[in-house]
């Protein structure tokens, strides 16, 4: 799995759980606005009924105050009087209210002015017709009676009351139907919502599945390559340890071999220099006799060597010179396969860690050299040194070659400085030893640890394995070296090396 | 009783060989040198064709034998010939190119009477070789009539 596909897929996953929670959130709001919606609706549906029940009651009012009023006239009992004064009380408060009930609705309003004005009419009617009564003039309160019947008073009041109805009527309908929409409309709302966030849902639970199974593949993978790594570095560990002792072998082989055509080759040139004596002298001899100069005072014993003349003696120089060259050539070779040999006896050597107290280990090796010191007018300082766990020999090795070193290339003229100090930094003790000698060149700083290789004056004997030897050293023991140098400035090498070091898997060979 | 010494000389490097026979010529030493360039022909002349070395029974016979060789190793024909019963009298100058301590080592406790490392400085090898041929000269091979 890629990083960017996993990126994509909790992108996604993170836009699918919004998209759900919008939904939901829009589910609530339209939910809630809807259900107020209908609320209100119902309100007014109520409302309307409302409207039309005050209608009637004031309609029953008024026929109550019409038929108190009659039934007053006609019997003039007190009772029908305080009932048609109950009824009359009522009806414009009665009034009152259905205009404030119908306040909203324009054409109400006018229906209500309109209403209110015949209702006022009828009551100014009811009270003239009660005076009439009480002043005892019955003619004048019937004849009132059969003129308002007479009239359309009343009538007017009852259109009136039924073209309000019919406006609420025709209200009713239509709030009836709004709020069947607004019902309707939240259902289908709550539905949709709800098929969306089961849809999201199952998308969600389809996508976790599917990461979680991508995760317990994975899992399964590091949980192998976790088994497969250890066996790898062990493969691995192993097939280095081979090659390191091919190589060793080889070197230790090759070096060998080397070196028996080389006994030949140096056997037999000794037998040619013997052959050259031979040689030369029969040619002295030949040549003294040809010329039978008797002026040569040595030739009274033969076993002296005849003197040779002109291009004789060029031609037994140049055989001479010829035989040297081989000589010191073979003699090199020989040196550069011993030192061979002897690097890799050395790798082939197992460390051994042990505790050193490195002030006694460098005061001994200074202790070696204090002849070469003392002739070289070069003192030595040892500044505190930390105690490291490590291999003693290799240890020796390293420091000796290093002094030697310091000790071999000072500055003539210049009385020798060298100091061996250290100190330590994150389990690692850093070694240095410094001197005041002729220095290195930078661009010869990597040169002089490579294998045969040196720098400088050539002036001092030596074949340029100390210091390669020396770094092979130091790695094996796990440390590192460097040198800082400039010409006639001193040189300074670094050594770091782990405190305590503990044989690699290089030493432990199976 | 007086039965002169016999120089087995294995070493595969004919010049080598070629060296030491004339070094050891050269000290005076004029006893027969059977030179072997390969170990399988040096192991069948000294143990015969039985392979029990009873063919060399009272001969008195000096190896000068070299490590590498090119079919098997000195080391094991030196084991054989200090197992055996008529040759473990014999002296063995081992006569190679290492100076392994250990080779060293090893051939000594093997039973090498000396061991010679073959330097490449000539003036010693030849030394060395003079030295050996002076120890032939003196040397007393036990009669081998046990």
């Amino acid at each position: 799995m890629t990083p960017d596909a996993t990126r994509r897929r909790a992108i996604g996953q993170i836009l699918l759980l919004a998209a759900g929670f919008f939904v939901l959130v829009s589910i609530t709001t339209a939910s809630i606005l809807l259900v107020n919606r209908a609320r209100d609706d119902n309100a007014r549906v109520v409302h309307t009924v409302e409207v039309e029940n005050l209608i009637n009651t004031l309609l029953l009012d008024i026929r109550r105050a019409e038929s108190a009023a009659r039934g007053y006239l006609l019997t003039g009992g007190a009772e029908f009087l305080s009932d048609h004064e109950a009824a009359v009380s009522t009806i414009l408060p009665s009034v009152g209210n259905l205009a404030k009930a119908t306040s909203d609705n324009p054409r109400q309003v006018d229906n209500i002015g309109k209403l209110r004005a015949a209702v006022e009419t009828r009551l100014d009617q009811f009270k003239r017709e009660m005076e009439f009564v009480r002043q005892n003039q019955p003619e004048a309160a019937k004849a009132l009676v059969r003129e308002a019947a007479a009239g359309n008073t009343a009538g007017t009041v009852r259109q009136l009351a039924a073209a309000m109805s019919a406006e609420e009527a025709n209200l009713f309908r239509l709030r009836t139907a709004s709020a069947d929409r607004s019902q309707w409309l939240a259902g289908i709302v709550t539905a949709a919502g709800s098929g969306l966030v089961i849809a999201l849902a199952g998308i969600s639970i389809f996508l976790v599945r599917r990461s979680s199974r991508a995760r317990d593949a994975a899992e399964g993978l590091l949980r192998d390559s976790n088994l497969n790594l250890e066996s790898t570095v062990d493969e691995r560990t192993a097939d280095l340890r081979e090659a390191n002792e091919e190589i060793q072998r080889f070197a230790y082989i090759v070096s060998h071999d080397l070196r028996s055509p080389l006994v030949n080759i140096m056997g037999f040139t000794s037998e040619l220099e013997e052959l050259r004596g031979d040689i030369f002298r029969r040619i002295a001899t030949l040549a003294r006799a040809e010329t039978e100069a008797p002026t040569t005072p040595d030739n009274a014993t033969n076993t002296a060597e005849p003197t040779l003349e002109g291009a004789d003696k060029q031609l037994s120089q140049d055989f001479s010179e010829a035989l040297g060259f081989i000589k010191s050539s073979i003699a090199k070779m020989d040196r550069l396969i011993t030192a061979i040999l002897n690097l890799t006896r050395e790798g082939r050597r197992e460390f051994q860690p042990v505790r050193i107290d490195t002030r006694e280990l460098i005061e001994a090796i200074v202790s070696t050299v204090a002849h070469q010191a003392a002739e070289a007018e070069a003192s030595i300082h040892i500044e505190p040194l930390p105690d490291i766990v490590s291999d003693r020999l290799a240890m020796e090795q390293i420091f000796s070659n290093l002094i030697d070193n310091a000790l071999k290339y000072l500055k003539p003229g210049v009385p020798g400085d060298i100091r061996v100090r250290a100190r330590t930094k994150l389990g690692f003790a850093i070694f240095e030893v410094a001197d005041n000698g002729r220095g290195i060149d930078p661009k010869d700083h990597q040169r002089i640890f490579d294998l045969f290789r040196r720098a400088g004056t050539q002036d001092k004997p030596g074949q340029g394995i100390g210091l390669a030897h020396v770094r092979a050293l130091v790695r094996r023991l796990g440390g590192t070296m460097s040198v800082s140098s400039e010409l006639d400035r001193g040189s300074t090498f670094t050594i770091t090396l782990p405190i305590r070091w503990a044989a690699t898997n290089r030493n432990r060979e199976s | 009783m007086s039965n002169p010494v016999t120089i087995i000389m294995i070493e595969d490097d004919e010049g080598h060989a070629r060296l030491i026979e004339r070094n050891i010529r050269r000290s005076g030493v004029n006893n027969e040198i059977v030179p072997f360039t390969n170990g399988t022909d040096a192991v069948k002349y000294l143990f015969g064709s039985d392979g029990s070395g009873l063919v060399h029974k009272g001969n008195a016979l000096l190896i000068l034998l070299d490590l590498n060789l090119p079919d098997m190793t000195g080391i094991d024909i030196l084991r054989r010939v200090k197992e055996n019963t008529h040759l473990k009298c014999a002296p063995v100058v081992v006569l190679t190119t290492t100076d392994d301590s250990q080779e060293i080592k090893r051939c000594y406790e093997l039973g090498a009477n000396v061991y010679i490392t073959k330097p490449v400085n000539y003036e010693s090898f030849a030394n060395a070789i003079r030295q050996l041929g002076l120890f032939f000269s003196v040397i007393q091979v036990p009669p081998a009539a046990i």
